[in-house]
């Protein structure tokens, strides 16, 4: 039996840039954040800060790296998107439905007739690379694809959380990916400094980080580690870029990013906006910060 | 030479591989214990030596089967079915990909090891998963049938083998089959899967010697069950051996058909969480030897009703 992709006649995917530069990136990205939180108040709630934090990564990597074709989302020789941290679901159903991935509406999210499941799942949503709501197994799945298009072409990103990053598969993963050598397989993690619940406040460390020196712990992982401003457009596509450079080894970047980032009110309380219900004039006050 | 069906499920894809290019084997740092090392002997570039990190390892074959491989991931059964039963109901199960669990060392014999490295609940877990098929080979020609169905099929599955070695020569009576006759039907038969298979020729032989004919049905893949059901339509008395605990096994299968025969379940007790010690040891203690298992049978032969 040989592998479906080797004989492959279709055309290989392309990114297709706009040439709206970071303007363009910037007024999608106000749409899109207008989806997330009018998506999460038509069902009653959700994961905001996460979704608002991670949303300009997803959006410079499908609309400026990543070579798909959202009317084959299946193409073998597409690049992978892996949302590991999968409770930011509707960020990633956002972006794919503005990608033309899928027409299902935003506001059936998490009902019982639509497709888009509370969590990314593959046998459903077209566009989503694979299933995650457990946290902690997105890189090793990575790991997976990357070993099986290594010297094929596609790249695998995957995207993690920080906090997620407490999961011990995360660093089992980390480390065999570094054995392997895998030059297209790359991380970004969306470091927001958040967790759900989080380590107790002391007075020496009033705000402990969900995973202190993450940069120290990917380098002695034997990674190479990039580190950027994570609702910076240029400075993003520049990172996702200088990732793609092949070092013999895989690439995380690590993008400093806002839990909320968009919305003040969400932003001034990340701990309550882990997952959460809004009224309705807090929404509407939502709404008006993105107008 | 004697060999574990693992070696020989080893053996098997070994020789798929030189033909499907397709298939993978990932390991647990087990591999001259789990069978692997046959596989990545002849094919050392399809060979991933995972490390010892069960959990990762399944979830990378779950990445791998996405892309068109056939992975195939080599442990011994508690560390797939206890460490990684997580990965393998996210990255398996709900995300059906085509992985196939290669457990070895399953049931409730451990030898030295002891409890630990015993799994005498696996099929519990593993039933209960959705879309999981569960193989339970007894001999090297189940092995192969069971290589030649999964990869021919499209969802995950799980190989349960026992620790002990086979002699070469070592087979059950009969063609593979999913469902094989090793003795034919009588009004009191036997069902049994995998090792538990032996135990129950073993039982039917001493039975025998005593004027007593039963049947033994044995069971190389558990599901579908509704073949299992039409075997059984004659029985009066279904005698289930297993080596795995009371629960949640091949007695809990059986109680799920719709039959009208007496069911009597001999398996390890629900309670049993493994033990060192050598298996003619553990299944003496545990009621599991040939003669108690022929003495039960003989006392239901011999109820009044009968």
């Amino acid at each position: 039996m040989k592998i479906e992709y080797i004989d492959t006649g279709s055309v290989v995917p392309a990114c297709h840039d706009d040439g709206s530069g970071a303007s363009g990136l910037a007024l999608e990205a106000r749409e899109l954040r207008r989806d997330i939180v009018t998506t999460l108040h038509h069902v009653g709630g959700g994961h905001y800060g996460g979704s608002l934090s991670v949303i300009d990564l997803l959006l410079v990597l499908y609309r400026r790296c990543l070579r798909v074709d959202p009317a084959q989302p299946r193409h073998p020789l597409r690049d992978r998107l892996i949302l590991s941290k999968g409770h930011a679901a509707v960020a990633l159903y956002a972006m794919l439905r503005r990608m033309r991935y899928f027409d299902a509406p935003l506001a059936g999210y998490a009902s019982f007739d639509s497709v888009l499941e509370g969590h990314p799942d593959m046998t459903r949503v077209p566009g989503v690379d694979f299933s995650s709501g457990s946290l902690g197994q997105g890189l090793s799945v990575g790991i997976g694809m990357a070993l099986a298009l290594r010297g094929v072409g596609p790249a695998v990103w995957v995207v993690l959380g920080d906090g997620e990053c407490q999961e011990g598969q995360v660093w089992e993963a980390a480390m065999l990916a570094a054995a392997c050598k895998l030059d297209n397989l790359h991380v970004v993690v969306d470091c927001n400094r958040f967790q759900e619940w989080g380590w107790a406040p002391t007075a020496a460390e009033p705000h402990p980080l969900p995973v202190p020196d993450m940069a120290d712990k990917w380098r002695a992982f034997g990674w190479h580690v990039i580190q950027c401003a994570g609702h910076d457009y240029d400075g993003l596509l520049s990172a996702f870029q200088d990732a793609r450079v092949p070092r013999g080894r895989p690439c995380v970047i690590l993008a400093q990013t806002s839990k909320g980032k968009g919305v003040p009110l969400v932003e001034a309380a990340p701990w309550r906006f882990h997952c959460e219900t809004v009224n309705s004039t807090e929404h509407a006050q939502i709404m008006e910060d993105l107008a | 030479m004697s060999m574990k069906l693992a070696d020989h499920l080893g053996h098997a894809l070994a020789r798929h591989g030189e033909h499907d290019e397709r298939i993978w084997v990932l390991d647990g740092d087990l591999a001259d214990s789990d069978g692997a090392l046959h596989f990545a002997q002849r094919h050392p570039g399809r060979f991933l030596m995972a490390g010892i990190a069960e959990q990762n390892m399944v979830s990378v074959a779950a990445g791998m089967a996405d892309c068109g491989r056939r992975p195939w991931v080599f442990s011994f059964a508690a560390f797939l079915c206890y460490r990684a039963y997580d990965q393998i109901r996210v990255g398996l199960s709900q995300s059906r990909q085509p992985v196939v669990l290669a457990a070895s060392h399953a049931g409730g014999l451990a030898a030295r090891n002891g409890k630990t490295h015993a799994a005498p609940n696996d099929l519990a877990l593993m039933l209960a998963m959705p879309g999981m098929q569960v193989w339970t080979p007894g001999d090297r020609d189940d092995v192969e049938l069971a290589t030649r169905t999964c990869l021919a099929g499209d969802g995950p599955a799980y190989i349960r083998m026992p620790r002990r070695p086979f002699d070469e020569h070592e087979h059950l009576p009969g063609q593979a089959a999913p469902l094989r006759w090793l003795r034919p039907r009588r009004s009191i038969t036997l069902l049994s899967a995998g090792l538990s298979s032996h135990w129950a020729l073993e039982t039917a032989a001493l039975l025998a010697q005593r004027g007593i004919e039963v049947g033994v049905l044995h069971c190389a893949c558990l599901q579908p069950l509704e073949q299992l059901a039409v075997e059984l339509q004659e029985v009066r008395e279904l005698v289930v051996i297993e080596d795995h605990v009371r629960f949640g096994g091949l007695a809990a299968l059986a109680a799920q058909l719709p039959l009208a025969a007496h069911l009597h379940a001999f398996g390890w007790p629900v309670d049993y969480a493994g033990k060192s010690g050598s298996d003619d040891e553990l299944r003496a203690h545990y009621g599991l030897s040939a003669p108690t298992l022929a003495d039960a049978v003989t006392a239901i032969h011999h109820q009044p009703s009968y």
